[in-house]
């Protein structure tokens, strides 16, 4: 991962201006009040939304000058992980995990090892066979999270991931990302829950009005509510 | 593009068929239809050109004489047409023969040619035969030109009028199998619609996760085909056994009335019908598709 920089705006100017760089490795919250622009911000990362202005350097690579065909090459090197998690209802555990593999035909028997490996991992090895919605919320943003790490992206996005969850359960899903991080992966997390993020201690970098006005290497929510 | 990713996309496409399953049948219901009246009419349209052709190569040219011709000048006049070029058979019809073929033709009416008492108004002629269809007319015209001609006919009108025939029921037939195709065009690109729809959160997460476009695409692709190929082997099936039904009845009774023989002609249509059925599948769920693969 290198120098993330950014410069745009978007109709109803979403980012101005934005300049940051997140370093391989890193574990980053990107925090704000609703429409200042995080979710904006999430979206560049993975070229869901195009910017107007500027660029974007995700692994090296400048995704502003990435063609449509190459965006689910960028995808690979990247996990994302939602606040509605995004699980497919009519496969289990396994079976949704498995197929972020499938679809970039990885060989099966690599499957089945990698699969397990990350179940184990979110500690879900004992569920694998049911469906979603047998499992809790925090069990299913489980299920997503192994799904965004299987194919061993060096980035992990987070878009509210705790967002659904009590605040016993945000603090496991948490402890796993903590986990995923330590094993080298960029993670980059925007979130309004406070007490995450006053917990963990890490970077913080505030947005406002599409404006970033506070990066601190480690820092604190710094808003009520 | 590995065998088993193949596999995957042929049972996605399974699946999905069978999830909407009425759709599906209407689609194929309707892909039959269209190829089915669009085979009826190119082998109408193929058999009326083939009577057509038949028709014309055997028109013979009548040739009368005008009635104060000596019989040297008649021979003469024999000899000439017989010098002329592509003319294969030339045959004197007197008087009398051409009275006796008259009243063959008239059959129980022969009673109507005692009015003309021992008098026989038929002129000499010629039955001229030539070995190219498009021989006849330049041919007719130029034996007018000789001297002692009183007329030259042939089997003109009738030739013309089933090519004016077929040529009415060609364009019809453009029109209602253009009409038909759009219809099953719309049908099949509706179903994959639905289908698309079904599944637009299972899209969105292969994308996420970085499937290829083409990877996405791939089932409903197979899926659309599956359905226009299956509505053309319908109509192919269907087709085949009528006009082999239809070439032994008028083989057994109406056996003048020249038909296409049934292989290898049905066998290319088929042919045709499968891969227009195909295309239609394919370019169905393109058109849907294009819409729902921007996220």
């Amino acid at each position: 991962m290198t120098d993330v920089s950014k410069v745009y705006s978007n109709g109803s100017v979403a980012l101005s201006d934005v300049s940051v760089n997140i370093a391989e490795g890193d574990f980053v919250f990107v925090v704000g009040p609703s429409g200042a622009g995080k979710s904006t911000f999430i979206k560049l990362i993975f070229r869901e939304e195009w910017p107007t202005n500027g660029q974007i350097i995700v692994n090296g690579r400048n995704i502003t000058e990435l063609s449509l065909r190459e965006v689910p090459f960028l995808r690979r090197g990247l996990g994302i992980v939602f606040q509605d998690y995004r699980l497919l209802p009519n496969k289990s555990v396994h079976e949704n995990v498995a197929f972020a593999m499938e679809v970039i035909e990885a060989p099966r028997r690599e499957i089945q090892k990698r699969v397990n490996h990350v179940l184990e991992l979110v500690g879900l090895r004992d569920l694998a066979r049911n469906l979603p919605s047998e499992l809790s919320g925090g069990e299913q943003q489980r299920v997503a999270i192994a799904r965004a790490i299987v194919n061993k992206p060096r980035v992990v996005i987070a878009d509210e991931p705790t967002g659904n969850l009590d605040p016993d359960t945000s603090w496991e899903i948490m402890k796993i990302f903590e986990k995923i991080n330590e094993d080298g992966t960029t993670l980059v997390m925007a979130t309004h829950d406070k007490t995450v993020v006053d917990a963990m201690k890490r970077r913080v970098i505030a947005i406002e009005k599409g404006r970033i006005v506070r990066d601190e290497a480690i820092g604190v929510y710094g808003y009520e509510g | 593009m590995k065998v088993r990713t193949v596999e995957y996309f042929i049972r996605e496409a399974i699946v999905s068929l069978k999830r909407n399953g009425l759709m599906s049948i209407a689609s194929v219901s309707t892909v039959a239809l269209s190829m089915l009246i669009l085979g009826l009419f190119l082998v109408m349209v193929l058999n009326l050109n083939h009577m057509a052709s038949v028709l014309e190569s055997q028109v013979q040219i009548s040739v009368y004489l005008q009635d104060n011709l000596s019989d040297r000048e008649m021979r003469e006049v024999g000899t000439k047409i017989t010098k002329l070029p592509g003319v294969t058979m030339v045959t004197f019809v007197g008087k009398e023969e051409a009275m006796t073929r008259f009243k063959q033709r008239l059959g129980e009416q022969q009673g109507l040619l005692s009015a003309l008492g021992d008098t026989n108004p038929l002129p000499n002629g010629f039955e001229v035969k030539v070995d190219k269809p498009e021989m006849v007319k330049p041919t007719a015209q130029a034996i007018a030109q000789f001297k002692g001609i009183e007329t030259t006919k042939f089997g003109q009108e009738v030739v013309e009028h089933l090519f004016s025939l077929t040529k009415m029921v060609r364009w019809f037939g453009v029109l209602l199998i253009l009409f038909l195709a759009l219809a099953a065009l719309f049908i099949i690109s509706n179903t994959i619609r639905i289908t698309v729809f079904a599944r637009r959160k299972e899209i969105g997460i292969m994308k996420y996760v970085g499937a290829t476009d083409w990877f996405i695409r791939w089932p409903f692709l197979i899926e659309g085909v599956i359905l226009g190929l299956g509505g053309a082997l319908i109509a192919v099936f269907l087709l085949a056994e009528a006009y082999g039904m239809l070439t032994s009845k008028v083989y057994e009774s109406l056996a003048f009335l020249p038909l296409i023989p049934r292989s290898p002609f049905i066998a290319n249509i088929s042919g045709l019908l499968l891969v227009l059925g195909a295309m239609i599948g394919a370019l169905g769920s393109t058109i849907s598709l294009r819409r729902f693969m921007k996220v």
